[in-house]
């Protein structure tokens, strides 16, 4: 039996020497190869960034538009902040957090940088006694927090079709007012990338907080109302909500288009080398 | 006063100075001027009226189908709606056949459910739409 195995060790040793010899020196067509595949992925890679470009355009004009939309709700909830150094310390008791995060891949940071405030923001509400869930918007913050956060996720947006509009912020928005509801929530937290210019975003997260019956309703005192006011009011914020919603939508989007961007310029300036090296 | 009229997709007045405007609420038509006490209100399917500063006074007309309109204490009124368009811009063929199509629809849903109300939305948007550019739908 040692004999037999000797000679089967044997065998198995002869093609590896000969593999060896064969791995010294890459032969030209073997390079040849490595160059053209990595001038394919080069050409991929620009076109995606011209592509990320082109739709980054449209989102910038959306951004600007959305933004005049968005101001009249200045009067009723908080200034965004930055996320970096936050300490989440005055957010309320209970807190649904929306985190905006994409549907692909292949676009930088925006997406892990989201996970990472989501992850730092939970921890600093547990660590206060305080409690919180998630609604994930975007496939990729869903696979992202899935195992990290999974028993805090509630429910998730994926298949969000681009570029977004106000009536799927409106659908949105409803998704998230039913969990709301549901779960008796303080307030809500929206985390999402703020678009600064196309080389910059930062991470901000949003509080808006819901007040239980009107007459809490701090920002609201002094206000007349011709109809109904608990229903007008109740209306009110639900379509403020959907307007926020649409605004960190669009944030988020242009963001995402910048990120994708740079990430690709890289990528093909990174296959230049490689073929330049070749 | 300071006027500031948006829609998701449109800023169409951002910080404009105008004389008044006059909107159409839920107890119905009411017109704001500089100084008007701080209000809020749901905008019913109707008319918004903008009449300008200048001499002549102008009036521009939009038929906004809801949205909310908030009127600040230092005399400016945020005006937001997903959607507006000029009376200008509406087309009288499509508005009743629009109509007719929900007012077939409303017939012949559910009692009560929610295609029964998106139905009967749509029947009192387009009649509203139609008495605005002057068109009496029934």
């Amino acid at each position: 039996m040692s004999a037999s195995s000797l000679r089967v060790s044997a065998k198995r040793a002869a093609p590896r020497v000969m593999a060896m010899i064969q791995r010294g020196m890459a032969t030209e067509k073997q390079i040849y190869n490595q160059m053209i595949s990595t001038k394919n992925i080069q050409k991929i890679t620009s076109s995606m960034k011209m592509v990320a470009a082109a739709k980054l355009k449209g989102d910038e004009t959306r951004l600007k538009l959305a933004k005049p939309f968005n101001t009249w709700t200045t009067a009723l909830r908080e200034e965004p902040k930055l996320c970096e150094d936050a300490t989440f310390e005055e957010l309320p008791q209970k807190c649904l957090i929306v985190p905006f995060t994409s549907e692909t891949g292949l676009c930088g940071g925006v997406n892990s940088f989201i996970s990472k405030s989501t992850k730092r923001c939970v921890k600093a509400l547990i660590d206060d006694g305080k409690d919180c869930n998630i609604v994930v918007v975007g496939e990729k913050g869903r696979s992202q927090m899935r195992r990290p956060l999974g028993e805090k996720i509630l429910t998730s947006a994926s298949g969000v079709q681009y570029p977004g509009s106000f009536a799927l912020a409106s659908s949105l928005s409803t998704e998230v007012i039913k969990e709301f509801k549901e779960g008796d929530f303080d307030a809500l937290v929206f985390i999402y990338n703020h678009y600064l210019n196309p080389a910059t975003y930062q991470q901000m997260y949003q509080v808006v907080s819901m007040p239980k019956n009107s007459s809490e309703g701090n920002f609201l005192v002094g206000y007349e109302c011709d109809g109904e006011w608990d229903e007008t009011v109740d209306s009110m914020y639900e379509y403020m909500l959907a307007s926020q919603m649409f605004y960190c939508y669009m944030d988020a989007g242009a963001s995402e288009q910048s990120s994708r961007m740079a990430a690709m310029e890289n990528a093909t300036k990174n296959a230049g080398e490689m073929i330049d090296s070749l | 006063m300071t006027l500031n009229f948006s829609l998701p997709h449109e800023t169409i007045y951002a910080g404009a100075e105008v004389s008044q405007v006059i909107i159409p609420g839920e107890a119905g038509e009411y017109g704001v001027t500089v100084n008007h006490v701080p209000i809020i209100s749901q905008l019913q399917p109707g008319v918004l009226q903008i009449i300008h500063e200048d001499g002549g006074g102008e009036t521009e007309k939009y038929f906004v189908a809801g949205g909310y309109a908030l009127t600040h204490e230092n005399s400016v009124t945020d005006v937001t709606c997903p959607e507006a368009v000029k009376l200008d811009d509406i087309d009288p063929d499509a508005v009743s056949k629009n109509y007719d199509t929900a007012k077939t629809a409303h017939a012949s849903a559910e009692l009560g459910s929610l295609a029964q109300a998106e139905a009967q939305i749509e029947m009192e948007t387009n009649k509203a739409m139609g008495a605005a550019i002057g068109l009496t739908l029934a």
